[in-house]
């Protein structure tokens, strides 16, 4: 969260306001508290109240005067509220709710001082009811009066030794207030009074956190989580907030000397979040060392973590985790988190640790159909990626337990992948039995690299607009429409350039394309030409500087000769982009321009012009 | 644009035999004998927020323009020139030639019904009071300006205290809380480096300034913006600044502010020595007392951050007004749309109770308790009161980011906005109310 200076702002409505932990407390209770954003105590904590007032056994007719009461303070009519809830205390002097509908009602009439020798009344006639000395606690501390209110709750801490209601309540008000100092001192001599050297954590790391003192902070949630492991999740969520400079400290805190289980997992989390995998799971690991229900919940978790990000590395330890998780449930699931490991592992390009695991799952007579058809699809796809096709394809023929779209799906890739080796025979074949769109699709794209132009456009259209991802489509179409300006049935030159761009040899392929283009312009009317330099232009732009001057001298070469055709405009497009991304905006304000003045009907325009809006600063970058 | 270019433009089209010097210095008049361009603000608008931005640049290069009020939602007239279109186009604003055939019918027209034509001739300088380390997403009026293209610059204490507000024709206020109490964020965001990096900056103003506490300080540019808008200014306020710098001229002798501001806690007589007379727009307003509620007064009808006092959103509608009797207030209800949906702000909306009777409502939300624009004069000057954050973002939080208006090209709230941008450049003798 970066938040901007002074923006007039609403709050958020989520547990990160200072008195969260005081909520969570509260919820602890068994107390639910409204979302309200309303920072003040005798609103957040009179809610409280209410709820707590609504638990409590009422005779019939005060229950009728809080019940109007409650009505009059939602009609903002506080001072009529305040009237019920002081003639309820005179008939019953220790009537909790009406005491905390004055907490929350006096404060904004600025009467509170009229709440203390009702709530002292109320205190003394009920010295064992815990609320009523809460609200005492609270009125004494919203007053100021220190004294009075360390006085209150030491003898309340004196009447209930172990209890730690009294601190925590006193802290809660101080920290509505915020004094944070003061709020901190009372926990720590709670913390003394009732022995218990992780009571309080909580509260401290979340008054740490808000003071930006996180290694403290980490210190206590370590406390927390190794007393109450259930806090994990509070504790990374939280944790995981610290600024990047002091994340080593908070990791040092975690791992330093022998730390147990629970805080190891902590430092594990956070250090996932903070983008160091590796270094995650190698403080993770030794804490799911032996095997037990525990580790097993806490191995599927990281590697539900794990997936959640985005990288290479972070998949490799994700699926380390499911391995071992495998290693730790029973067969159905086991099964099932070999196969989710496998993936993960081919996801992280670790094929030979995906193969192993997928290898065992095959091989494993007792796991589920499912299961082995996965795994058995999953050790196909690594030997594509591999580059073993004939192995590939050998096993997509024997193997009997893929299913009907699993088979399809890797005869797909696997003809994909002869095309990137560029045999165009193997390729077909592959594909020889399937009818699909998507097959129809590739088989375009094969006779187009064979130069067979109109076959490919008649493929093409056949496949129609729904064949694979819609970049696929829009790729399929964009080839079409500059097959259709090429007058010949046929153009090996140019399926050759395309099949070497498709092979990734990108340089090659440029000087491919520009040669094509030539031989269309000396063999014939021309057509299309500029549309092959745009697409030679548009690989240069990705590649290095060299490259990138080669592809601003196509993009002026097409706007120069493209004519009336689409690919001019779209060229200049191309050349604004590349020059703005070289930093050279005023040339690309000129040629974005000129494309909007030149060319009003491309549907580039609208384009080009947010291009230009993004160049001039007239629109946040995004 | 150069003014040069413009005038040019025009010289070549209407076939003048004056040097485009010349027109320099020929008191201005209707340009109705030219091929002109219309600029149409109904629905057949591509980009109505960009719209204001060529018409100001029209102006700005001293070529009149005029605005058609009511006609197609408020439509520009401006002469025909291959710069202006060239302008538009790049723009993506549309336009449509009209010949003096069709701009007589148009001026027919607007004779025989609720419209008017009000020339625009002198675009305004306009100043936006921002702090210098705010980036530029940091408001709606400045990301209005942004996007339209109308140049601005920014000021803040320093400037307003040395007494450059003259220097400019149109301030605009958003976030600043004239109270001094950095908008009650440590409420919410206690502890967050931003917010103290506010309260440090802030308080090293008032400091170099010579002032003890920023609500001081924060109070006597609050005075020097009145003395502004009495000496002939046009201030237009959203969201926070509405109310906070009514507080502020109300609470000149009085501390209203809470002790985490400068030290003292508020009077707690507060409510009783305001003097509202020294205000602009409100009055009979209570100060909140309670500094633990994230709320000024009850000036705002909303109360967004105020717990169980937050009132939901409806939708505003914008009232209609006699555009030949009353063009000024007609101008900044200019829009394609009537019924705009609310949004929220720190301050959302004005209650009707709080309003001085001089008060001219623009807009309010029907059968609710509270307004949402209002407009007023006070000396020679205007101001004009925009309650909420951002008309295209309805409920606005730290952190969300900033809106793109390339979006929203045809936002009504954000027409409310650059209307107030305008108007500013319309004749003086239009202006009377």
């Amino acid at each position: 969260m970066r938040p901007h200076r002074g923006e007039c702002v609403v709050a958020p409505a989520r547990d990160s306001r200072p008195e969260g932990w005081a909520r969570r407390i509260v919820a602890l209770k068994g107390n639910a508290l409204q979302g309200s954003a309303g920072p003040s105590p005798g609103f957040s904590l009179g809610i409280t109240g209410l709820a707590l007032s609504l638990l409590l056994p009422l005779r019939s007719l005060p229950a009728q005067a809080i019940g109007q009461g409650v009505e009059l303070e939602r009609a903002g009519q506080y001072d009529r509220a305040a009237s019920l809830y002081f003639a309820t205390l005179r008939a019953d002097p220790t009537n909790l709710a009406a005491l905390l509908g004055l907490e929350r009602v006096l404060p904004p009439l600025n009467r509170l001082e009229e709440l203390l020798p009702v709530a002292r009344r109320a205190a003394a006639a009920g010295p064992q009811r815990a609320a009523l000395r809460g609200v005492l606690l609270r009125t004494y501390v919203a007053l100021s009066e220190t004294d009075s209110a360390r006085s209150v709750a030491l003898a309340w801490a004196a009447d209930a030794p172990r209890d730690e209601a009294p601190y925590r309540d006193w802290a809660i008000a101080l920290e509505d207030y915020h004094h944070h100092d003061a709020a901190r001192e009372v926990l720590l001599l709670g913390r003394r009074a009732v022995g218990r050297p992780a009571a309080f954590a909580i509260e401290l790391a979340e008054l740490d956190q808000r003071t930006g003192d996180w290694e403290s902070a980490a210190r206590e949630w370590a406390a927390a989580v190794t007393e109450s492991p259930a806090q994990l999740p509070n504790a990374a969520g939280d944790l995981s907030e610290a600024p990047e400079v002091q994340r080593e400290r908070v990791t040092r805190v975690l791992t330093s000397g022998d730390p147990p289980a629970v805080t190891r997992r902590l430092a594990g989390e956070l250090l996932l979040g903070w983008g160091q995998p590796q270094r995650a799971w190698d403080v993770f690991a030794p804490s799911v060392a032996t095997p037990s229900a525990d580790a097993a919940y806490a191995l599927r978790r990281f590697a539900d973590l794990a997936a959640a990000s985005n990288t290479p590395a972070a998949r490799r330890v994700g699926a380390l985790a499911l391995a071992r998780f495998a290693e730790m449930v029973p067969e159905p699931l086991a099964v099932r988190a070999r196969a989710d490991a496998a993936r993960a592992f081919l996801e992280a390009g670790d094929r030979a640790a995906a193969r192993d695991v997928l290898e065992r799952v095959a091989r494993d007579s007792a796991a589920p159909a499912d299961a082995q058809a996965l795994a058995q699809s999953a050790v196909i796809e690594a030997l594509i990626d591999g580059g073993q096709l004939d192995e590939a394809g050998r096993r997509l023929d024997a193997e009997g337990r893929l299913t009907a779209e699993g088979r399809a799906a890797l005869r797909l890739r696997l003809a994909e992948a002869w095309v990137r080796r560029g045999d165009l025979d193997r390729a077909a074949q592959a594909l020889a039995r399937d009818s699909s769109v998507d097959a129809l699709a590739q088989r375009g794209w094969i006779a187009l690299y064979r130069g067979r132009v109109q076959e490919a456009q008649q493929l093409f259209k056949a496949a129609g607009p729904y064949a694979g991802h819609r970049r696929d489509a829009t790729e399929r179409s964009a080839m079409l429409a500059l097959l259709q300006q090429i007058p010949t049935a046929t153009f090996p030159e140019l399926g050759a350039a395309l099949l070497t761009l498709a092979r990734g040899d990108s340089v090659p392929a440029v000087a491919a394309l520009r040669l094509a283009a030539v031989h269309l312009e000396t063999g014939g009317s021309g057509g299309g030409r500029p549309d092959i330099l745009l697409v030679a232009g548009r690989v240069a732009a990705r590649l290095g500087p060299d490259e990138r001057r080669v592809a601003l001298a196509l993009f002026a070469e097409v706007v120069r000769t493209g004519g009336s055709g689409a690919a001019a405009p779209a060229a200049e497009l191309e050349w604004a982009r590349l020059l703005e991304r070289g930093q050279r905006t005023a040339e690309a304000i000129q040629h974005l321009e000129h494309l909007i003045l030149s060319y009003p009907g491309s549907a580039v325009v609208p384009e080009a012009r947010r291009e230009l809006e993004r160049a001039k600063g007239a629109i946040p970058k995004s | 644009m150069k003014r040069r270019e413009f005038l040019q433009a025009v010289s070549r089209i209407g076939g003048w035999a004056v040097s485009a010097r010349l027109l320099a210095y020929y008191p201005p008049i209707r340009l109705s004998a030219y091929p002109s361009l219309l600029i149409p603000m109904d629905d057949a608008q591509s980009d109505h927020l960009k719209a204001y931005g060529v018409t100001y640049r029209v102006v700005q290069a001293g070529i009149k323009a005029e605005w058609l009020l009511n006609y197609r939602g408020g439509s520009f007239l401006v002469p025909d020139g291959p710069a202006i279109r060239r302008d538009a186009t790049l723009a993506g604003v549309g336009f449509e030639a009209v010949d003096d055939g069709q701009v007589a019918g148009i001026r027919g027209e607007i004779e025989a019904n609720n419209m008017d034509a009000v020339p625009l001739e002198k675009a305004p300088k306009v100043a936006v009071y921002v702090p210098p380390n705010a980036p530029p997403w940091d408001d709606a009026v400045t990301m209005a300006l942004q996007y339209a293209g109308i140049p601005f610059e920014k000021v803040w204490d320093f400037e307003v205290v040395a007494g450059k507000l003259p220097t400019y024709d149109w301030l605009h206020l958003h976030h600043e809380d004239f109270t001094g109490q950095y908008s009650k964020f440590y409420l919410i965001y206690a502890g967050a480096p931003w917010l103290a990096e506010m309260v440090r900056f802030n308080g090293d103003a008032a400091r170099r300034l010579g002032f003890e506490t920023v609500p001081d300080l924060k109070k006597a540019v609050a005075r020097k913006i009145r003395d502004f808008v009495e000496n002939g200014g046009f201030l237009f306020a959203m969201c926070t600044a509405t109310e906070t710098i009514d507080l502020a001229l109300a609470a000149e002798r009085v501390d209203i502010a809470a002790a985490f501001a400068d030290g003292t806690p508020m009077d707690p007589q507060a409510d009783r020595k305001l003097d509202w007379t020294r205000a602009l727009a409100f009055t009979g307003a209570h100060v909140e007392p309670n500094p633990q509620i994230a709320s000024f007064s009850d000036i705002d009808g909303h109360q967004v951050n105020a717990g169980p006092r937050r009132q939901p959103l409806g939708a505003f509608k914008l009232f209609n007004f006699s555009a030949k009797i009353d063009p000024v207030p007609t101008m900044l209800v200019q829009s394609h749309r009537q019924v705009i949906p609310d949004f929220y702000g720190l301050t959302t909306s004005f209650v009707r109770d709080r309003l001085k009777p001089s008060d001219l409502v623009l807009a309010d939300e029907e059968g609710a308790p509270w307004v949402k624009y209002i407009h007023g004069d006070h000396g020679k000057g205007t101001w004009t009161f925009f309650g909420g954050h951002d008309p295209e973002d309805q409920q606005h939080q730290i952190g969300d980011p900033p809106t793109d208006l390339s979006l929203h090209p045809h936002s009504p709230g954000y027409r409310l906005i650059l209307n107030n941008v305008l108007f500013p450049a319309a004749k003086k003798r239009e202006l009377k109310t």
